[in-house]
């Protein structure tokens, strides 16, 4: 059971930010896509299993207060999980920046989705003033996560530059 | 878990996706019977937390923010306090000036001291908000209900310079109110004020008060100028050396009463 325990925090971390910090994460409405960024970190870490049960439930968490696309987006989330997984099993993912691509891409994957479900007829304005710009923002949030997991960038590192 | 995949270890995989897939299916065409408390589970269970702590910080906000406002009306209020506090002091001024009667022959043209100069500890100069315009001229003399204060030297259209009384410059010609012996009071830097040119053998007692004589032709006669302090009376001089009170007080001068003379 212990080890089920990660994934809830991640989980617990997806509703907190739906509820809190998206607010405050927000960049003149751009928002951190936090639940398609963690499927992905999870997609790359873990399981092919435990990629797609975890999109699965983080497509459930984020899509609570809007039942009626719970199982889109618990099904989109499932399968980008899968989908990522497969993909870094073929792509050499020692390097941050293919890993970086990857999140853009996912991302961008999910944000164009949920706009082919949600709202088809704005799909070309909300591509370019939305999906694009939130999936660099989540692909440099990951970078910097990236950084810092592969200790690139350490607080030492900081400290020098002062 | 790990007993469960080994019966099934070819089809494990597909069977969790055959179980993911039905649980989609599920929430997708299962309609409202399933979404809703699949919803409610996840915000209760999920959510829950993160709203109270929404809550908790907005309601944080909505304080903080009635404490700034009520800060500034308390700020308001202290300042609006303070006015009135200061109106009734001058309320109350005003009330015991309201009973001052003028000597015989003049009325008083009601004035306040928009400013002074200091010589020293105590001023010698003020300037009232009455000039020409309310009839006010020079040499007239100026009062306050405690007795003198000084005479007209400078008049404006609306302004007007006091010579008070503690200027070294200015004289009184004075007496004393009961054995009416007269002398000329005048302030001296380091003594204070004095009434100069008393006789030593005249009678003069500590206490007693001290009235303008009206003789020197500026001040009205009968003006409350001071009582007696201290009487010093050297042998072989002719005057003694008379310390006075002043009536009024130099140090916190506002309403004062011009005296004009009335037009006969």
């Amino acid at each position: 059971m212990i080890r089920y325990i990660p994934f809830v925090l991640y989980l617990l971390l997806i509703a907190m930010n739906e509820v809190i910090w998206r607010d405050f994460t927000a960049l003149y409405m751009i928002a951190i896509n936090v639940p398609a960024m963690l499927v992905v970190l999870v997609s790359i870490f873990k399981s092919e299993l435990t990629a797609a049960w975890f999109g699965f439930l983080a497509g459930m968490v984020m899509s609570a207060g809007n039942p009626d696309g719970m199982g889109w987006q618990a099904l989109l989330l499932a399968t980008i999980g899968i989908a990522v997984f497969h993909v870094r099993e073929k792509l050499n993912l020692e390097s941050i920046y293919s890993k970086v691509l990857l999140m853009a891409g996912a991302v961008l994957l999910h944000n164009l989705l949920s706009i082919l479900i949600n709202d088809l007829n704005r799909i070309l304005f909300l591509t370019w003033s939305y999906c694009l710009p939130s999936a660099i923002y989540t692909s440099l949030v990951a970078w910097l996560f990236f950084l810092f997991k592969e200790k690139r960038f350490t607080l030492e590192n900081i400290k020098s530059v002062f | 878990m790990n007993q469960i995949s080994n019966l099934f270890p070819k089809n494990w995989r597909n069977l969790h996706f055959i179980v993911l897939v039905f649980f989609s299916i599920l929430l997708l065409f299962g309609g409202k019977n399933i979404t809703e408390p699949a919803s409610r589970f996840v915000i209760s269970s999920f959510y829950y937390p993160f709203f109270k702590i929404k809550n908790f910080m907005m309601e944080m906000t909505a304080v903080a923010a009635e404490n700034d406002l009520l800060r500034e009306q308390l700020v308001s209020a202290s300042s609006r306090i303070a006015g009135l506090e200061e109106e009734a002091r001058e309320n109350e001024r005003l009330r015991n000036l309201l009973g001052f009667e003028p000597p015989l022959g003049y009325s008083l043209v009601p004035a306040k001291v928009i400013s002074v100069t200091f010589d020293g500890a105590l001023p010698v100069s003020a300037v009232i908000n009455r000039g020409s315009r309310d009839t006010v001229a020079v040499d007239q003399p100026v009062v306050n209900q405690s007795g003198l204060i000084g005479r007209i030297t400078e008049v404006l259209g609306n302004f007007s310079v006091v010579q008070l009384l503690t200027d070294p410059a200015n004289r009184v010609a004075a007496r004393i109110a009961e054995t009416r012996e007269m002398g000329i009071v005048k302030y001296k830097t380091n003594e204070g004020l004095v009434l100069d040119n008393f006789p030593v053998q005249g009678t003069i007692h500590e206490g007693d008060l001290i009235v303008s004589s009206g003789l020197g032709g500026v001040y009205a006669a009968g003006l409350t100028v001071g009582t007696v302090r201290e009487i010093f009376r050297p042998d072989d001089a002719q005057f003694c050396k008379v310390m006075l009170d002043p009536a009024a007080k130099f140090g916190s001068l506002e309403e004062l009463f011009v005296l004009r003379p009335d037009i006969k």
